[in-house]
């Protein structure tokens, strides 16, 4: 048995002291560190570059052209360009539900001031176009964003935000129709592969989407090289 | 009379001072066995603070993709890691509290309604490890929850209720957000009742050494005037044990995070996604702690009578009969050779929880024929619960002289199994010549080797000297400031590495626990030197 050490050298045992103080903390701080960096958000841009996602059906198979319906009154979306960015995909159409060709058009930011020129239709009509489906007021996604077939008796052929009531026209890539918005849609460019008939998504044209620093940060990558194509009733 | 009250009235009506002083003897070699409470405490506490970063980034929309992207995340590998693996330490923890307490007859009066919500504390620290590894929503978690469902909804009368509290109405969204829900529920409840245990044990008072007592109920610690306070003796030993506690939680996964191709039984990282083409190569295993009951799934008469009551029967009677204790042993006997029964059963009863978890992980999904499952359950009991009864006497009679003799007789029956391993690789190996077998040929040789190494030990063969050398000042010093320095080293050398690859983690996790386990060698120093403990 060791026995009771009456009187130790008071500056060893501050020594010592000190010693295992050393070594704790430097434990608490390693750990600390990692705590600080978690409870901080991540918002590093996971990805480089805008990736080019095939847009897919759920059962994996690529969208083809005869499976996006004209003037579709359901709301058909996919994400782009990380995994938590939801975007129309429209097939545009007259009152009579045959194609329209939509062209490149420049669009006014009224925020800024500052002018794009939308990427246009894509497909073999060029009448498919596609665009983020938060909307730039104050971040609505659909169901209360959505776009409003011409034979519609409100807001025919119009993008309708009903949480403030923003209009947009998708014939016009996405430009602000009524307030209280101030800055149009981001467009996404669609790729048209016409051997195959099947369409990409590879970049995003406009004002960044609603909410982000960046339309590459906040989110988490999409895996794979597609993205899946959802139709909300 | 005193005995007359329940102990919600004494504990309300006769308060006592907390935090109590604690014995001397509970800091001294040998003493470790009165803290596997503190240890549980400890990976809770840890597994309370990584839960809640873990609940910053888990999306129930995103089961799978959250988890796997966290592992990206600075220190995500080594939080994801360390929290599944401190749930197997506390779940392991429990086990040696229960079984240690079981042993030594700490249900006894005044203790009954302290075992009595100890033996809830391991249902519920059993089913929040169930919630949580369900949560990842990879393959394994995907299998735990269509059985879990089948469990539920087997349940008679009111089984579709059941499914659809714990696992909601179908949805992927819904399932994940209710295990989630219940996993922090279920945390929640072990905080409150582990509070109350802890309230009893110290109201209840530490369990002396029953040989002070004649081993006789109620043994309860009378405040000694000599023991030393609470603050710093009792702080630091305990700091010391959670030092050393949190090096393990980090550094064994840390260190199973480097090797490549461990198996899924032993793997810290969740599997691959359902979807994926890979997901049917890993087989469906649960964690090791539920290994048990998959097993007794596979039993032949169990496909018979369905899941529900295959669960019901296998885990529902041992928790009935660790209920039941209390009131089966009821008179005042502490000493383990007048409480025969309650040993044997222990004994068995370990036997079955290990043998069938070392069988559902070789044997998995391998159907069990009821002769088999038969000689399986029978012939352990028929075997230990005579032998123990006549051991038991034997010791009651004084007729053995080496005081070590019990230890001598638990290594032996752990010799013998591992002997059985080692002949059932052996002929494994002989048979089938495979790498597999030749692997856990050598493994249980050397564990045979050790035991029979252990048994010579206890039997007098070494001798150990019983007067070591204490080490003078400037040796402390010494020690101190080579460990203290080392940390600093370490620390700096993780301090440097790049968070971004796992194996970086890992290398960091394992930097980590090194740290802590020279925070609690240097605890042990400074106890040594300046409170000659």
């Amino acid at each position: 048995m060791p026995q009771e050490n009456k009187n130790p050298d008071l500056s060893r045992r501050n020594f010592l002291k000190a010693m295992g103080v050393l070594a704790v903390g430097v434990g608490v701080a390693g750990i600390l560190r990692g705590v600080v960096i978690d409870i901080i958000p991540p918002n590093q841009n996971v990805e480089s570059g805008y990736p080019t996602l095939q847009l897919a059906l759920p059962n994996g198979n690529p969208v083809h052209t005869s499976d996006l319906i004209v003037n579709n009154p359901q709301i058909v979306i996919f994400n782009y360009p990380l995994q938590n960015e939801p975007n129309f995909l429209l097939r545009l159409g007259d009152s009579n539900n045959n194609d329209v060709a939509v062209q490149p058009t420049e669009v006014t930011i009224p925020a800024t001031g500052a002018k794009f020129t939308s990427p246009g239709g894509a497909g073999p009509y060029k009448s498919v176009v596609a665009s983020s489906a938060i909307c730039q007021h104050l971040g609505c996604v659909p169901p209360e964003i959505r776009f409003h077939p011409p034979n519609d008796t409100s807001y025919p052929g119009k993008i309708h935000c009903d949480c403030h009531g923003s209009t947009y026209d998708p014939y016009q890539g996405f430009s602000v129709v009524t307030g209280p918005t101030q800055s149009p849609l981001p467009n996404v460019k669609l790729v048209y592969d016409a051997t195959n008939d099947t369409y990409s998504a590879s970049l995003m044209i406009g004002p960044v989407i609603y909410g982000r620093t960046s339309d590459l940060s906040g989110g988490n990558p999409i895996s794979g090289n597609s993205t899946e194509v959802t139709t909300i009733s | 009379m005193n005995e007359e009250k329940s102990l919600i009235e004494k504990i309300m009506n006769e308060p006592q001072p907390i935090p109590r002083k604690v014995p001397d003897y509970m800091r001294k070699k040998g003493g470790i066995w009165y803290w596997t409470g503190a240890m549980i405490m400890i990976t809770f506490f840890y597994e309370v603070i990584t839960g809640v970063i873990l609940l910053f980034y888990y999306q129930p929309s995103n089961a799978y993709n959250s988890t796997i992207s966290f592992l990206t995340q600075p220190f995500g590998t080594i939080i994801l890691t360390t929290h599944l693996y401190g749930a197997y330490l506390m779940i392991a923890f429990v086990y040696i509290h229960l079984l240690r307490n079981l042993f030594v007859g700490s249900y006894k009066k005044p203790r009954g309604s302290q075992w009595l919500t100890g033996v809830l504390l391991l249902i519920l620290t059993v089913a929040a490890g169930y919630f949580g590894y369900s949560l990842t929503g990879d393959v394994l978690s995907a299998d735990a929850t269509d059985v879990g469902r089948g469990i539920a909804a087997a349940t008679p009368f009111i089984g579709s209720y059941l499914e659809f509290i714990f696992f909601g109405a179908g949805t992927s969204i819904e399932l994940f957000q209710r295990l989630e829900a219940w996993h922090i529920i279920i945390a929640g409840t072990i905080f409150l009742l582990f509070a109350i245990h802890f309230y009893m044990a110290e109201y209840n008072t530490i369990m002396p050494d029953p040989k002070e007592a004649n081993y006789k109920a109620p043994l309860i610690d009378k405040d000694d005037k000599n023991y030393k306070p609470w603050y710093p003796y009792n702080f630091m030993y305990m700091m010391q044990i959670a030092f050393s506690t949190l090096a393990l939680i980090l550094i064994i996964p840390s260190a199973f995070a480097l090797i490549p191709n461990i198996p899924p039984l032993l793997s810290p990282f969740p599997q691959v996604s359902p979807t994926s083409p890979l997901a049917s190569q890993v087989p469906p295993y649960p964690p090791w702690f539920l290994l048990f009951v998959y097993k007794e799934l596979d039993f032949q008469f169990a496909s018979v009578i369905g899941p529900f009551w295959a669960v019901a029967i296998f885990t529902g009677m041992p928790l009935i009969y660790l209920f039941l204790i209390p009131l089966i042993d009821r008179n005042n006997d502490l000493k383990p050779s007048r409480r025969p029964l309650i040993i044997a059963t222990g004994i068995v009863g370990i036997f079955y929880y290990v043998a069938l978890s070392i069988w559902g992980a070789f044997r998995p999904g391998v159907p069990v024929p009821n002769s088999l499952a038969l000689i399986f359950f029978v012939i352990p009991l028929v075997i230990m619960v005579p032998l123990i009864y006549y051991l038991a006497g034997n010791f009651e009679k004084e007729k053995y002289k080496n005081p070590n003799a019990w230890k001598i007789m638990a290594l032996v029956s752990i010799a013998g199994f591992f002997g059985f391993l080692s002949g059932m690789s052996i002929y494994s190996l002989i048979s089938t010549g495979s790498a597999l077998s030749l692997g856990e040929t050598v493994a249980s040789l050397v564990f045979l080797a050790l035991t029979i190494l252990a048994i010579y030990a206890v039997y007098g063969g070494v001798k150990i000297n019983k007067n070591p050398i204490r080490m003078t000042g400037t040796g402390y010093t010494v020690f101190g400031a080579v460990y203290g320095l080392l940390a600093v080293w370490i620390f700096t050398m993780i301090s440097f590495i790049p968070m971004t690859s796992t194996r970086d983690q890992a290398m960091i996790g394992i930097g980590l626990g090194i740290i802590f386990f020279i925070s609690a060698v240097l605890t042990k120093i400074y106890r040594a030197y300046a409170y000659g403990e």
